[in-house]
């Protein structure tokens, strides 16, 4: 005899769902995934007070290694894409308006450059680089029953595991902005050069006079944000996975894409904080 | 509380599999509970379950009288709870060799046991000479091993921590005649020793009866005690 195969009649088909719905659907998801994201961080963050000196070293040691795989193995793809982007944005602005004065260009570059590329792409860059890997590496820990294992042990997956790759990620994601806006500024610098104008003194004089105190607090604020959205963001999707290997590129897929619009978001809302309690550069001069 | 494992009331289900139905059992410290039943009944499930590494649906699984879901599971290790499981495949972490597989749980509680470096590499070597594993493998990946090595690597690990709540999902299954008497050679030592509460699943009737305990059969949520000699499940090979 053949498979018995039944096929759901119209009628017992869920009704497709209109756009209005579908909309609410899709945040009650995304709220859920942040609401279970951020349980896991305030889990992983807490069970660094968890006793024992033997485990600490253990989870410092990974901590180290997953510093190195983000932040130093990162360098060589976040210098290009600095010194390429700087470069272009100077090059955008010669072309749009070529007698646009150093001390503008200079203004451009800290709100434009600093404040908000050099922030943004590196949580991008860093979001596809190590964001893939820490969601496919513990989607695989999750199908090989690595997880389960580590917990058979005694081994709290959210302190060995979950925590190296947050502090990791918050520590690159910082650093690596940093290093981002100097090298994109240098690029910027170096194309200005290239064709002699705008005058680089007058340029360095907008840099100075853009830049404030306050900079610094979004600047670590943004780091520490985007970095921590990104961390979380995959290594909860990473723990979704239940059994299949299969799991792990759908899980890895929206890891990646959620944290770069978690950090789209977060940098929008980071920037009207900062303008809100700082002022607007208009307001400024 | 009484040492031991306990289940009270427990129902657990997976998919569409009722793995335990208000099940309540107790193991008391140093015996031996043997599961058997047919493939997809949810021994692996069970075994888990028993383990504290899943949370029951309904219920309470105890350890030591701790709750084995503990929030913390290092939690257990410093109420000096050691437990051990070896899944029926996997469960080695992929990025450490054979070798620091073995010596990952001594390294991280090692406060709380009392070892040295040294003593951490001597007792993982020990353990994984123990298990007929000495030479190049020993630096391997898991990746790179075949499954019956991979299987001892993990018996090795469970060894080391010096278990006293050892659990066993199909702990011979995939081994060679030679290392399958090894595991049973380590298996009777565990049934043996009164510090050690031993729950394990298997179908192999080999095993069985070299374990010589009593047999539970899990049949639609339940463990029903069988006699070898009279009802031997149809599941055994």
């Amino acid at each position: 005899m053949g498979p018995s195969i039944h096929n759901a009649s119209p009628e017992e088909r869920p009704p497709a769902r209109g756009w209005l719905a579908s909309l609410g659907h899709e945040g009650i998801e995304t709220w859920h995934v942040w609401a279970s994201a951020i349980g896991l961080m305030a889990f992983a963050l807490t069970s660094a007070f968890s006793p024992g000196r033997a485990a600490a070293r253990s989870v410092r040691k990974v901590t180290l290694a997953q510093i190195f795989f983000t932040g130093a193995q990162g360098l060589p793809f976040v210098t290009a894409t600095a010194l390429v982007l700087g470069a272009t944005m100077m090059l955008q602005m010669r072309v749009a308006a070529p007698g646009l004065p150093g001390e503008i260009v200079g203004k451009f570059l800290v709100t434009v450059v600093l404040r908000e590329f050099a922030p943004l792409a590196t949580a991008i860059i860093v979001a596809s680089r190590s964001g893939t890997a820490i969601a496919t590496e513990i989607g695989n820990m999750q199908a090989s029953l690595e997880i389960l294992g580590l917990s058979s042990m005694g081994i709290d997956s959210r302190r060995f595991v979950v925590l190296p790759r947050l502090v990791a990620v918050v520590t690159s994601v910082v650093v690596l902005m940093v290093y981002f806006g100097l090298l994109a500024l240098l690029g910027a610098f170096a194309l200005a050069a290239v064709f002699g104008s705008p005058d680089l003194a007058a340029i360095r004089s907008g840099l100075a006079e853009t830049l404030v105190m306050p900079d610094l607090f979004l600047f670590a604020g943004k780091g520490v944000g985007c970095g921590a959205l990104v961390a979380v963001t995959c290594c909860h999707y990473g723990m979704q996975v239940k059994g299949s290997i299969t799991e792990v590129p759908l899980m890895t897929g929206k890891a990646v894409i959620r944290a770069v619009l978690g950090c789209v978001l977060f940098n929008f809302a980071a920037t009207l904080l900062y303008y809100s309690l700082v002022g607007t550069p208009a307001a400024q001069m | 509380m009484a040492e031991g494992l306990t289940l009270r009331a427990v129902t657990f289900r997976r998919g569409h599999v009722t793995v335990l139905l208000r099940q309540s059992l107790t193991v008391p410290r140093g015996g031996t509970l043997l599961v058997t039943g047919a493939n997809g009944v949810g021994k692996s499930s069970l075994m888990q379950l028993a383990a504290g590494l899943v949370r029951p649906d309904e219920g309470e699984v105890h350890i030591n009288g701790i709750s084995a879901d503990s929030a913390h599971p290092d939690e257990l290790v410093g109420a000096g709870v050691r437990r051990a499981f070896v899944f029926q495949q996997g469960g080695l972490v992929a990025n450490l060799s054979a070798l620091n597989n073995v010596a990952l749980p001594l390294r991280y509680h090692a406060d709380t046991l009392g070892l040295t470096d040294a003593v951490i590499e001597d007792r993982a070597r020990f353990c994984l000479g123990a298990v007929g594993i000495e030479g190049p493998p020993i630096h391997a990946l898991p990746g790179r091993l075949s499954f019956g090595i991979a299987k001892r690597v993990a018996f090795a690990r469970a060894m080391a921590i010096e278990p006293n709540y050892a659990f066993f999902d199909d702990p011979d299954a995939g081994l060679d005649h030679e290392n399958a008497q090894v595991v049973q050679d380590i298996l009777t030592s565990y049934r043996d020793d009164p510090g050690v509460t031993l729950v394990l699943a298997s179908n192999h009737r080999a095993l069985i009866e070299r374990l010589g305990v009593p047999v539970h059969e899990l049949v639609d949520g339940r463990l029903v005690r069988i006699d070898m000699a009279t009802m031997a499940p149809s599941s055994l090979v």
